[in-house]
């Protein structure tokens, strides 16, 4: 590969002024600067603006839709589980397997289950937990921290599925659970975490 | 309310309280940018308008966990490169047309007019022989004149590897084109 000269990098980069170079590099950092200017032309094409709103104003389907959607798609998954993590993630799936439904407890449907979130968050004044299920809208399940230890919780009934999903502290810090049964990063540069939920009834 | 002179905060505090149609603008706002950069990227101008479609959708869905707002731009930046980088992973650019609607000669066009389209042509042609990493670096850097601290929270790379990628794209790119001359 033809390197550069450094300082021709250097003056693209504003660390040096062009006047310093002489005219041959000069005509090297020209050349490269036409180049940007001919491709910073605007693609001629037509507003994204219709089409964008169209699709944002379209309801969202309805959890069972996206329920069947999600059941009828073909997909493979990888669990890699710390070994440590290996309790909690049998206590987790334990307890959503087995989780007795008395006749006290919630209305569970057929293809519902029962997530429990549990989060260490001392001295906080606020949790929730946002994710797949509510569309990230932070605000709708809040967790509760009953005997003031710092441990939050919240039992919520969703459709069966696997979620994505992180606590919000105090309603700005996003954290995810680094307990949950998978992690994954999301297109936005986070850890989001994945808790799967199984229908209780079978 | 008229919105059009709100900050990115402002409108993302909109949008988020319940004003839907106030998304608009941020759509007006920053689509020409990002069509250019997804068009320079896949080659395409059909896919840059489809991926750049899809990925206004994705920041309207997810706009509660962006945790800048006032950094929108760079955001809405990562999410269309990221839709970028996953279409060409499924269909590398050299299955792509290159300008599926290449500059045809009109009448009306005035020589300058014609030779720009000429240029622009010949540097695109060079643009995609970059790797999809260095092609994104330069652009960023570039064509979209991000600094290297908003590459890196638009890409997750460190800055001295993107200071690479922008170096090695500006000497290969050099290279091809005085290849054509």
């Amino acid at each position: 590969m033809n390197a550069i000269d450094p300082r021709v990098h250097q003056a693209l980069d504003g660390e040096l002024s062009p006047e310093a170079l002489s005219p041959e590099l000069r005509r090297v950092v020209q050349r490269l600067v036409t180049t940007a200017a001919v491709l910073a032309a605007q693609l001629p094409l037509a507003s994204l603006e219709p089409r964008v709103m169209a699709l944002i104003r379209r309801p969202v389907p309805s959890r069972a839709r996206r329920l069947l959607r999600w059941v009828a798609t073909p997909r493979s998954i990888t669990f890699r589980v710390r070994p440590v993590w290996s309790l909690a993630l049998a206590a987790v799936v334990a307890l959503l397997t087995l989780f007795p439904v008395g006749r006290e407890g919630p209305n569970i449907g057929e293809h519902e289950g029962i997530a429990q979130f549990v989060g260490h968050f001392p001295g906080a004044q606020s949790v929730h937990v946002v994710g797949s299920f509510n569309d990230w809208r932070p605000g709708s399940i809040a967790l509760e921290d009953v005997d003031q230890d710092g441990v939050w919780r919240a039992t919520v009934v969703l459709p069966a599925g696997a979620y994505e999903y992180m606590f919000v502290v105090d309603g700005e810090r996003w954290v995810p659970d680094h307990l949950a049964e998978r992690l994954v990063a999301d297109e936005f540069g986070r850890e989001n975490s994945i808790v799967i939920v199984r229908p209780a009834r079978r | 309310m008229d919105v059009t002179g709100a900050s990115d905060a402002e409108v993302v505090a909109r949008v988020l309280g319940g004003d839907r149609e106030a998304f608009g603008l941020v759509v007006r706002r920053y689509e020409a940018g990002l069509l250019r950069f997804a068009g320079r990227m896949l080659g395409s101008r059909d896919a840059a308008a489809d991926a750049v479609a899809e990925s206004f959708v994705r920041a309207y869905r997810h706009l509660a966990s962006c945790r800048e707002p006032a950094r929108l731009r760079t955001w809405l930046y990562r999410i269309v490169a990221n839709r970028c980088k996953s279409h060409l992973a499924r269909r590398p650019i050299a299955d792509v047309s290159l300008d599926e609607a290449p500059p045809v000669a009109d009448p009306t066009d005035t020589e300058v007019e014609l030779e720009r389209a000429e240029q622009l042509a010949l540097v695109q042609r060079a643009l995609v022989r970059l790797s999809p990493e260095k092609r994104e670096a330069f652009l960023l850097k570039h064509v979209e004149g991000l600094s290297y601290e908003e590459m890196a929270s638009v890409t997750g790379e460190r800055i001295p590897t993107l200071k690479m990628r922008v170096h090695r794209a500006r000497e290969a790119l050099l290279r091809v084109l005085e290849g054509y001359e």
